[in-house]
């Protein structure tokens, strides 16, 4: 069968606030300066707008205000105003108010929001604009000409468990472009792809992730006030481990909680999952949740390292922005604005390099010009190096934090840093005896099915779906997992996945083997970034599959 | 031959229900989307006849704005044009309320063939095929697994309970209920979906009066009515139990 | 009055039609007459069988034209008889040809049709029909607008053809004329057709398997369970992941959904995705090791134990 081919000026691979943002400043800066109307193509994995989405979230809606002035009376869905900001320390039974808010936690002006619906909404300015929308196609591998970029293959569908074609086998599509945009946000296996091949991280301080759980909670209407916003440290995370909750108050009794684990925690016994779900035990917060019933699951990884972490930006023919170029404010717990101005900054580079005919790296170079310009570094420069801090703990972290904000940036902020799952200790390292005593206790929380769920259970309120007859999409070299990773980390692969992808099973035979449920996977693609030996790569299945996250 | 294909627009399989504050009702603004899945089939039986035969692809859908979705994915998945019966509460139609709303828009058009799903997989009625056959004067059959072309005339195969299949003949225009797995689909590819948006969609508004034949009064979840009863004793004594429970009080062997 | 639509085939009564009948002296309640209609040709003897229920009357309409079904000849005559009767309800059991001809019945007489029901309940004083919405992820309670009759469809299963109350009841011809010149659907003899894949939808009785099998050499006993059960084996994901069985026989929502008359969990925990698979079958037996297993919790019937030791017993119990 013949594969497809489409040719665009511009092709942006991600359909979140990134690569939306992009499109849309481009359609603005064709209709502003006219000419030649540029042909613009968003490819995007998920089924439609916003189904992959998953944040807090709190929109600090500065870029959003540049991108579209009146996007009030456009009815943005912004889920309500900021009306107050809690931080609380939290210890196993009680809770301590931190006296003042620091900057960084104070909310004044911004908004909650559902990430997946305000991704929605975006998506159709951008449709409105007249640009191609392709919902369900996966970028599986770029386009090279030599070094430079020419554009993104898509993935085949109809692909059956062992490689041949079932049903009506429907070819990649190879599409072509002046120039590529990368905005495949947190991890993008493309931008990977071009970081390795390109070697785009030669200058960059290896990036550091988290891994954020989220659910989406209706309680009673009167528990709390719409706008509250809460934000805890502390229990369950030890003083070693970077993290921390988030509890966000919308209409109707929706609660948006979330927990973050830095995905650069020494304990290989650690399971982000089971620390979110003894948090949502916390009297505090099992009394907030009381009478309440879970309506979404989900898990994504999120960029921690921030500036400093940036890869290069910008090659010949393409340009990497949003989340996929670690854009995010670790501090203030934001990115969503950030992707969006990268996107914007981007969309300006790439309209001027195509009217000008030139899209080389030196041409595309004015996107980091623009980057180094703007609002982008003067809120993520003066932080560099925060998350790095908090790798010597909670209060080093804390203090470093707290300087930087007061000095603006006046510290030796590069610190330097090292990927995050170099950290991870082997068990007799971290506890000093033999695994078999160690894994005798199980750490799991006991599911209660009201507050707290097993995994599989959350798996099913993500709403992930994925056609059960196709490649495992999931490369493991699994000889590590069947030899040395028991004995060393005790398979951590097990706890560090919120979706259960990942199980030990016994094969019969008195041995332990890993079995892949690649179906469960919600796409966080903590596996890629935290498994200890670097032998996990993701890669997109098959298009329009993965989680559904409705609300989110 | 001109085709109809009428399409439904229904939660996808992945949705969560949420209700409604009266709980007759789920919320349509927060679910999401997709073809009712025996529909997806027969627009791609639609197609296939079309390409065999000529002609031409319509696919009709009745409901809200929300319905262009699926609309737009039968255009880019290779249907002629669409027509469209919009309006808000046509989203909670049942399926006479719905096949109504279609008739004079589908009427008008004359088509020789209508294909539809056996049923959908929100409400699932399994009415609104043999209801809007009777509405427009022609002759169905229903839960068919292959579709023939003669001249002036249909063959068709229609499932039976229990593994049975007959063929049944009947003159066009008809219409058929098309099952499950008839075909594979295809998928859309990215100029079938650029080409989709040059593609007509001809909105017209439903015919005044409709009223619902079907009053939900309430919805909910299903309630387990019995307790589990949990049978003891040695392997032997408990299988004997459950053999003569299964047996005499639920029948079930 | 409430009049019940029997179903035959070639002299030979549907079963499910006694569930109807079943479901129409719920309804009735005592308080309203049932009658029983049957179309076909040469019916008496179906009419004789129907005539022992405790009904006020068997209607026995006899046409050539009815010999055959076809969706044309029945709409005609049942039309006819129903529009002479002037039931309350019409009820009829939902079988394949149920759902080929009564919506065109209910468009032509221009009356409400409900459905797949699986209970009846009251709503204001009114009769109300429970039916599945949403592929079974919910139920709606269903009040039938408009003058009456009402038509009423009820699920194969739900009403229990043993709660019959039995009687004798009089058997009379009745008329139903069918005008063969309209009838556009020209019928072949049935077939019946090699399968080309288990379709465990079509299935009475499921036995399915999980992940207490421990090994693959332990499906085969699961087989022989099956087989003793008269029923199809179907596993959880876990075992088709494992390809000990094939996809096409995964329950759940990754694979099919299913609501057989019996369904056996053996060894399987009950995670939530296997669940929505299942939970709709009408009778649930567990057998699991672990007595916390949330299967468990939707199970008609539970046994904690050794599936190893259960299984044998059990199929040595079906046995005799």
């Amino acid at each position: 069968m013949e594969r497809e081919t489409l040719e665009v000026d511009v092709l942006i691979v991600g359909g979140g606030p990134a690569g939306l943002s992009t499109a849309l400043r481009l359609a603005q800066l064709q209709k502003a300066r006219g000419g030649e109307p540029l042909s613009i193509a968003v490819v995007e994995k998920a089924r439609e707008a916003g189904a992959h989405q998953l944040s807090g979230a709190l929109l600090d809606p500065s870029a959003l205000a540049e991108l579209i002035p009146d996007f009030k009376a456009k009815g943005a869905p912004l889920a309500a105003e900021v009306t107050n900001d809690n931080i609380y320390y939290l210890t196993p039974r009680k809770r301590l108010r931190l006296p003042i808010t620091p900057p960084p936690f104070r909310n004044h002006g911004n908004y909650i929001i559902s990430l997946n619906l305000f991704t929605k909404w975006l998506a159709e300015q951008v449709e409105a604009a007249g640009i191609d929308l392709f919902w369900g196609f996966a970028g599986q591998s770029v386009l090279f000409d030599g070094n430079r970029v020419i554009g993104v293959r898509t993935g085949d569908r109809g692909v059956g468990k062992d490689g041949q074609p079932r049903g009506m086998f429907e070819p990649g599509a190879d599409i072509q472009a002046k120039v590529t945009i990368f905005a495949d946000g947190v991890r993008g296996h493309l931008t990977k792809e071009l970081m390795r091949t390109l070697q785009l991280g030669q200058s960059s301080e290896p990036a550091q992730f988290a891994i954020g759980l989220k659910e989406l909670w209706e309680v009673p209407k009167d528990r709390l006030a719409p706008g509250t916003v809460i934000h805890t440290l502390g229990y369950p995370l030890r003083q070693e481990e970077f993290g921390g909750s988030w509890l966000y108050a919308m209409p109707n009794g929706r609660i948006s909680i979330g927990f973050v684990v830095g995905l650069d925690y020494k304990d290989p016994l650690l399971d982000p999952y089971s620390a979110f779900q003894r948090f949502k035990q916390h009297p505090f917060i099992a009394g907030i949740l009381a009478g309440g019933q879970v309506i979404r699951y989900g898990a994504k990884a999120l960029p921690e390292g921030g500036w400093s972490t940036q890869p290069k930006l910008f090659m010949d023919g393409g340009l990497i922005i949003g989340d996929a170029a670690n854009f995010v404010n670790s501090l203030r717990l934001k990115g969503i604005h950030l992707a969006m101005r990268s996107g914007m900054l981007a969309a300006e580079t790439a309209f001027d390099a195509i009217r000008a005919g030139d899209a080389s790296a030196h041409a595309l170079s004015a996107y980091k010009a623009r980057v180094d310009a703007s609002a982008i570094k003067s809120e993520l420069y003066p932080v560099r190096g925060v998350h790095q801090a908090f790798a010597g703990g909670l209060c080093a972290g804390s203090a470093f934090a707290g300087l930087a904000m007061l000095t603006g940036g006046l510290l030796p902020g590069d610190m330097g840093g090292h990927p995050g799952h170099t950290r991870i200790k082997r068990l007799e390292h971290y506890y000093g005896m033999a695994k078999q005593d160690i894994l005798s206790g199980s750490n799991a929380v006991a599911p209660d099915r009201k507050l707290t769920f097993d995994k599989l259970t959350s798996v099913h309120y993500s709403g992930t779906h994925h056609e059960e007859n196709q490649p495992v999409h999931l490369l493991v070299h699994t000889e590590v997992c069947h030899t040395i990773c028991g004995e060393e980390f005790g398979h951590p692969c097990v706890r560090f996945c919120p979706a259960n992808v990942y199980e030990m099973v016994d094969d019969g035979q008195g041995r332990r083997r890993l079995q892949i449920n690649a179906s469960n996977c919600v796409h966080c693609k903590t596996c890629d970034i935290m498994d200890p030996y670097g032998v996990i790569t993701w890669i997109a299945p098959e298009g329009g599959e993965g989680p559904q996250y409705d609300g989110m | 031959m001109k085709i109809a294909v009428c399409i439904k627009q229904v939660p996808t399989r992945e949705w969560q229900p949420r209700l409604n504050d009266t709980k007759t009702w789920i919320r349509e603004q927060e679910a999401s989307y997709e073809m009712n899945e025996p529909d997806a089939y027969a627009l791609e039986e639609g197609l296939r006849l079309r390409e065999k035969h000529g002609g031409e692809v319509v696919v009709c859908s009745a409901g809200p704005a929300r319905v262009q979705q699926v609309i737009r994915e039968a255009l880019a998945r290779g249907a002629d044009r669409a027509l469209h019966v919009e309006d808000d509460a046509l989203g909670a139609a049942d399926a006479f309320t719905a096949a109504q709303a279609l008739v004079p828009a589908m009427k008008e058009e004359g088509f020789d063939l209508i294909l539809t799903g056996l049923q959908s997989d929100d409400q699932g009625h399994a009415q609104f095929g043999p209801v809007l056959a009777e509405k427009l004067g022609v002759p169905h059959s229903t839960i068919i697994m292959e579709v023939v072309v003669e001249s002036g005339s249909l063959k068709v195969k229609r499932e039976l309970e229990g593994g049975w299949f007959q063929y049944v003949t009947m003159p066009t225009p008809a219409l058929l209920t098309i099952q499950s797995g008839i075909n594979q689909l295809r998928y859309a590819t990215l100029k079938g979906i650029m080409a989709a948006k040059k593609k007509e969609i001809k909105k017209v508004t439903p015919p005044a009066g409709l009223a619902s034949r079907l009053k939900v009064v309430a919805l909910y979840a299903p309630q387990k009515s019995k307790q589990t009863v949990m049978i003891g004793g040695a392997a032997a004594e408990a299988a004997h139990e459950l053999v003569r429970r299964l047996r005499e009080e639920a029948r079930a062997l | 009055m409430i009049l019940v639509i029997a179903e035959q085939k070639d002299g030979k009564l549907n079963r499910a039609s006694w569930e109807a009948i079943a479901a129409a002296q719920q309804l009735a309640g005592g308080q309203m007459p049932v009658k029983v209609a049957v179309f076909g040709k040469n019916v008496s003897g179906v009419a004789a069988e129907l005539a022992g229920a405790a009904v006020a009357e068997v209607l026995a309409a006899d046409a050539d034209a009815l010999g055959t079904y076809t969706p044309d000849a029945f709409v005609q005559a049942a039309g006819a008889v129903i529009t002479a009767q002037a039931p309350q309800y019409v009820i009829l059991p939902h079988t394949y040809q149920t759902r080929d001809f009564v919506p065109t019945l209910a468009s032509r007489l221009d009356r409400a049709l409900v459905t797949d029901v699986i209970a009846l309940r009251t709503a204001g004083g009114q009769a109300a029909f429970a039916r599945p919405m949403f592929q079974g992820k919910l139920v709606a309670d269903i009040v039938p607008q408009g003058p009456t009759p009402h038509l009423v469809t009820v699920q194969i299963g739900a009403f229990r053809a043993d709660a019959v109350q039995k009687g004798q009841a009089p058997v009379n011809a009745v008329q139903a004329p069918v005008d063969a010149g309209a009838i556009r659907q020209r019928p072949e003899a049935p077939f019946q057709e090699a399968k080309q894949a288990v379709d465990l939808s079509q299935a009475e009785r499921i036995v399915a398997v999980g992940r207490g099998i421990k090994s693959q050499e332990n499906v085969a006993l699961a087989e022989q369970l099956a087989q003793a059960f008269g029923a199809e084996l179907a596993a959880s994901r876990p075992i088709c992941d494992n390809g000990w069985l094939p996809m096409e026989r995964q329950i759940g929502s990754s694979g099919q959904t299913v609501a057989p008359k019996l369904y056996v969990a053996i060894g399987i925990s009950g995670a939530i995705q296997h669940l929505v698979g299942m939970k709709g079958s009408r009778t649930i037996v567990a057998i699991n090791k672990d007595a916390e297993a949330p299967i468990f919790e939707i199970a008609d019937y539970g046994i904690v134990g050794d599936l190893f030791e259960i299984a044998p017993a059990l199929m040595a119990e079906l046995k005799k």
